[in-house]
């Protein structure tokens, strides 16, 4: 039978909670991030071959293609191509001169993509990791579309080298490497295809191995070995197999980098060069920049770095005899450099960025062809911190022999992106805040300084507290001249409504709260909630050597501090407002130790374990073939404004609200089955559960308890009789469900669920919804009177929508409309379909791509929830589930209030004569 | 060389058993007059069975091609930042012998029914399957505030009333003075009798009431002030 079931709409709630036109891109913030930029997968390049002006391109370590414009740092667009990718993932990124496409290859997969507005062009799955991409610039004369085709290199059982049609993506020829070798990398000349392999030799040393190839048929020309001697132990040590150039090398060191060795591929001579050593100290790291074109210059340059300094030499090829010779170098500075490769017709440009200056030499002669100093890179960074560049890409504008002007995408040591034109930053992208795993709201310190003053005052005898005091008010009477000065512009702005909320000191609200990122490669960065367009400060708290992963938790304990604890280390605590590392020695709270007892929890065998006082108070073990998927407890601090539900009328149903509990989810693999536990945390029963079969364990299942209610969602599988989909279940635990009845509670004062076990009453409901939720938050006031919100993060619409618990509300009735009372409530007829509705959508038009999780804090206002979601992308919010009750918003007309009210006195002025003549007349006539 | 040939033969066998799903969206004047105008971020997602997931972005000619889907049955969701399209049921099921293609079918299908309800076919094909989605809806994020209405404002029937009264107090002294003296001491007469404002009338007594009077226990009949009128 044909029965659609269409969702009710839920008008009431609906107009209720929504995002307004006035509000929607003030008072939400939102970073579109990419991540760490990659040296190799980094290019200015033109997407419309017809006009001069290029996108910055990027795949970032996050697995993120993305196109900047360099004007302005905006994201003209971007993929994500691989979503929880790192640095580990090996990704290309290949752009062919005067195409509109770039080409990406990671993963398995290498898709063409059109360079203007980032729509795909082909796909191909190739069977095994990709392991290089490359573009044959040669052109056959045969293909009229112009489209550049396209070589990779895909790794696994089956070694492949595949040459890929530029405009359709399909397989065109494909060689199989042969023999157990590990695929490496692919080349291409203007006449030869070149796939170098790595040999292993028996006593384990590594051989480099050029197979060439045909480009038009994909047969081998030949095939020979490098006589590397023992020198590579190691695929680090490789520097560079040498991309399209009109003669590419390899070039590799030995362990210890005292030897530079290059090979013209195709030829099998070696060329060697000594590593001078500077000041006795080791070069750490070896990098070869050069052109990317055919038809460039065959120069290239060589950085090395240690640990103080870096300098450069830079290397001629002559494409005649094969001979590569030292031209000249580039003298020893400080610091780390960084340097990039420009290309203008065939000269090739070699730009050089420091920490001081940014310099561009051309290829041909070490004469210095533009230079300009830089006075800072005008981001924040910690203490004393030097902020150095990491690596660089140059956009060179020539005019004549002279540079005119360069700009250069630099990634600087603090995790910044920024743009220098000609030595000034132009923009700044805080791309580290896309690595961010853990993040915290804490209140400026500045807030705090009051609260403590006001402290002492009430600690100390009362002639001390009363000289504070005085003392106080004085040094407070210092700001009034300034206070008076800015009041008529206060004013001025608070009629045109431009006033701004405000400086963090100023902040009468609770908005200007301070969240703290705590990102994978080790930093610490703090942005004001209130002001968000600035990081305030960026810190390196974490010594974490390449490769190595640490989950830190950020939270702050009190007011004005954030704490940062790892796995390996004790809590370390920092200064909210400033960044400042507090003294490593903690005042000992003794009044907090002495009224609350911890209980800990840890994972045992698969298991649960809580301990009190280092015994163990109960496990939990999950039955046969099932695993813990995660753990939710209550909010540490999840204030209830009232105790019971009050029904239409008037009478009252208790809720059961212990703030021990938690919701803990375990799956069964082999039975696809979810089960659905709340649990007492202090005594280790479990007040509820319920199994779900025809579960899809491997996508993701989101929790979350407040309150006294919990939610859940999952994916359900097709079977015939019942929905596929998506489903959220939302359930509610009352201590009875008879009204005005508190059931075996009503008796005692206090309870202690070690002694005690009431159950509670549940009530659930299933809502079916139209896509999957990825993790679950809960909108958190100051005393918990608003009503809440539940947070749900959507992974494939990459948006956060905020659903009314009306509409989740288990007490909804079935198969009825609703009766007066229920109405009074609020209360709408069940229906198992919740649309979510666009309004709902906090990020409205914005995309929220890869959001991880979502934190939440109270504001100062009641009425208000600060939001802040990180992941990949990075995005803030204030929320008003109940309406902006307390707080005069956008809505309110300041200048029609104005008006009103003169109106009205223009009004009685002018009518109260005319009355009062009317009134004398009228007894004068009448009587 | 030989190596080749079988790839080639390899490629070719995978072709053949491969299910591609391609979904165009149309032009569709007036919700969607150019789906070029689609956001990048459209995609299309098949869920089948737990494990097994596509997910593929818009191409340059706004259709998601599902290169190779194996054997299953899918629900296949858009999503745009911008409209909503209906889900699809999409059911691949396998080839009777190998030299046989795979079949495709696609169905409509509707969120909170049982998977076995199915809507109106969108086509079903050998080995391959394009169709045609239409988008359902536009999606209206933003909540316009109940802003201030001159016209609105003018409607109401309060402020109605109040330009009527307006009317008549500043309107009623020209309308009196205007009119011929026959014609004034007749509405003069008029009012005096009227029961509301004439000597005498509700307004009058509620005017002149005589409030230690009527403490005093006065009743309405004894002649006091302004009611000695009514003794006449």
């Amino acid at each position: 039978m044909f029965l659609p079931l269409i969702a009710v709409p839920l008008l009431l709630a609906g107009s209720a909670l929504a995002v307004f036109t006035d509000e929607a891109w003030n008072v939400d913030y939102h970073y579109a991030l990419l991540g760490h930029p990659k040296q190799s997968t980094s290019f200015f390049h033109q997407p419309n071959p017809s006009s001069r002006a290029s996108l910055i391109f990027t795949l970032s370590e996050e697995g993120v293609l993305g196109a900047i414009n360099p004007r302005d740092g905006a994201v003209v667009w971007r993929q994500v191509l691989l979503p929880g990718a790192s640095a580990h993932n090996a990704s290309f990124l290949r752009a062919g001169e005067g195409q509109d496409v770039v080409i990406s290859g990671i993963g398995s997969q290498v898709a063409a993509w059109s360079a203007g507005d980032g729509r795909q062009a082909w796909s191909l799955d190739v069977n095994g990791p990709v392991e290089d991409v490359e573009i044959l610039e040669l052109v056959d004369g045969k293909d009229a579309s112009g489209a550049k085709d396209a070589v990779a290199l895909s790794g696994g059982d089956h070694p492949l080298v595949q040459r890929l049609d530029g405009a359709t993506g399909a397989v065109k020829w494909q060689h199989q490497l042969g023999g157990t070798d590990a695929p490496y990398q692919v080349s291409a000349s203007t006449t030869e295809v070149f796939a170098i392999s790595l040999h292993k030799t028996i006593l384990g040393y590594l051989k480099l191995k050029v197979t060439s190839l045909d480009p038009v048929t994909g047969h081998k020309t030949d095939e020979h070995m490098l006589s590397s001697e023992n020198e590579l132990a190691t695929a680090e040590t490789i520097v560079t197999v040498g991309a399209n150039s009109a003669s590419p090398i390899i070039a590799w060191t030995d362990s210890a980098h005292s030897v530079l060795k290059v090979n013209i591929m195709g030829t099998k001579g070696i060329s060697s060069f000594e590593i001078e050593k500077h000041d006795g100290q080791a070069v750490e790291r070896v990098e070869l920049h050069a052109p990317y074109h055919l038809n460039s210059l065959s120069h290239f340059l060589v950085h090395y770095q240690t640990a103080t300094s870096h300098w450069a030499e830079v290397f001629h090829v002559d494409l005649k005899n094969g001979k590569v010779g030292k031209a000249y170098s580039l003298p020893k500075l400080s610091g780390r450099g960084a340097f990039s490769t420009s290309t203008s017709d065939a000269n090739v440009y070699f730009t050089r960025v420091t920490r001081n200056e940014v310099m561009t030499v051309s290829s041909a002669s070490h004469g210095i062809l533009g230079r300009w100093s830089v006075d800072g890179f005008n981001v924040a960074a910690g203490e004393g911190e030097e902020i150095e560049p990491i690596h660089a890409v140059s956009d060179v504008s020539v005019r004549g022999d002279t540079v005119s002007a360069v700009r250069s995408a630099v990634l600087l040591s603090t995790g910044d992106w920024v743009l220098l034109r000609d030595g000034s930053p132009v923009w700044d992208r805080p791309e580290m805040l896309a690595s961010t795993v853990s993040a915290t709201f804490a209140s400026p310190a500045e807030m705090e300084t009051l609260v403590q003053q006001l402290e002492a005052e009430a600690h100390s005898n009362p002639i001390q507290a009363y000289i504070h005091r005085v003392s106080r008010h004085l040094h407070d009477l210092q700001r009034l001249p300034s206070f008076i000065l800015s009041l008529p512009q206060k004013i001025v702005q608070g009629f045109l409504g431009t006033s701004a909320d405000g400086g963090i000191a100023t902040d009468s609200f609770g908005f200007h709260q301070i969240i703290a990122c705590a990102t994978k490669d080790g930093r610490l960065v703090a942005v004001d909630a209130g002001n968000p367009d600035k990081v305030l400060w960026n810190q390196q708290v974490a010594d974490l050597q390449p490769g190595q992963i640490w989950q830190p938790s950020v939270s702050s304990p009190r007011g004005g501090v954030i704490e940062i604890s790892s796995k390996a280390s004790a809590g370390v605590q920092y200064n909210a407002s400033s960044g400042e590392q507090l003294a490593s020695i903690l005042p000992i709270d003794l009044a907090a130790d002495q009224t609350a007892q911890e209980v800990k929890y840890t994972m045992h065998d698969g298991g649960l374990e809580a301990t009190v006082d280092s015994s163990t108070t109960w496990h939990f073990m999950p039955t046969s073939g099932e695993r813990i998927v995660s753990l939710v407890p209550r909010p540490v601090n999840d204030p209830v404004a009232s105790i019971g539900k009050v029904l239409g009328d008037r009478r009252v149903l208790y809720k059961y609200l212990d703030p021990n509990l938690a919701l803990l989810v375990t799956a069964n693999d082999a039975a696809r089955a979810a089960t659905f536990y709340v649990l007492n945390t202090v005594s280790g029963a479990i007040l509820y559960s319920n199994v779900h079969s025809g579960v899809d364990v491997s996508s993701p299942i989101a929790s979350m308890l407040s309150e006294n209610w919990f939610t859940y969602s999952f994916t359900a599988e097709a079977l015939g009789d019942s929905p596929k989909g998506h489903q959220l279940v939302v359930g509610e635990l009352f201590e009875s469900l008879v009204a005005n009845d508190r059931g075996l509670l009503s008796s005692t004062a206090n309870y202690s669920s070690m002694q005690t076990g009431t159950e509670p009453f549940t009530l659930t409901k299933i809502y079916q919804i139209p896509e999957a939720v990825s993790k679950m938050a809960v909108t958190r006031t100051r005393q918990g009177i608003t009503s809440r919100q539940l947070l749900a993060v959507l992974a494939d619409s990459s948006a956060v929508v905020g659903i009314p618990y009306g509409v989740l509300d288990p007490r909804r009735p079935i198969n009825r409309d609703p009766s007066k009372d229920e109405q009074a409530e609020g209360l709408v007829r069940y229906s198992p379909v919740i649309d979510f509705d666009p309004k709902w959508y906090l990020n409205h038009q914005r995309e929220v791509v890869g959001v991880k999780d979502v934190i939440t804090s109270p504001a100062l206002l009641e009425s208000t929830s600060l939001l802040f979601a990180y992941g990949l992308d990075i995005f803030g919010t204030r929320l008003s589930p109940s309406f902006s009750f307390d707080v005069l918003g956008k809505d309110f007309n300041k200048f029609q209030m104005l008006a009103t009210v003169a109106a009205l006195a223009v009004a009685t002025f002018v009518v109260a004569p005319l009355v009062m003549r009317k009134q004398v007349n009228s007894r004068w006539q009448f009587m | 060389m030989p190596s080749i040939s079988h790839w080639g033969l390899f490629l070719c066998a995978s072709v053949a058993s491969a299910a591609r799903l391609t979904v165009s969206i149309p032009s569709t004047p007036p919700l969607l007059p150019n789906p070029g105008t689609l956001p990048l971020s459209t995609h299309a997602v098949l869920v089948g069975p737990p494990g097994v997931r596509y997910d593929v972005p818009i191409r340059r000619d706004s259709t998601f091609v599902f290169p190779d889907v194996a054997d299953a049955s899918y629900l296949l969701t858009l999503h745009s930042r911008d409209y909503f399209f209906p889900p699809l049921r999409v059911d691949v099921s396998k080839a009777t012998d190998a030299s046989q293609q795979q079949t495709i079918q696609a169905w409509q299908t509707f969120r909170g029914n049982e998977w076995d309800n199915k809507g109106p076919n969108y086509g079903s094909g050998k080995g391959e399957l394009q169709l045609q989605l239409q988008p359902s809806g536009h999606k209206d994020f933003y909540q316009a505030r109940g802003g201030f209405n001159i016209i609105g404002f003018v409607k109401s029937p309060m402020i109605l009333m109040a330009l009527v009264s307006a009317v008549m107090i500043f309107g009623m002294p020209y309308l009196m003075d205007n009119m011929d003296p026959e014609t004034k001491a007749e509405f003069n007469e008029m009012q005096k009798s009227s029961p509301l404002t004439g000597s005498g009338g509700a307004a009058d007594q509620l005017q002149n009431f005589d409030l230690a009077g009527w403490m005093a226990g006065k009743g309405t009949n004894s002649a006091s002030g302004g009611g000695g009128s009514k003794k006449r």
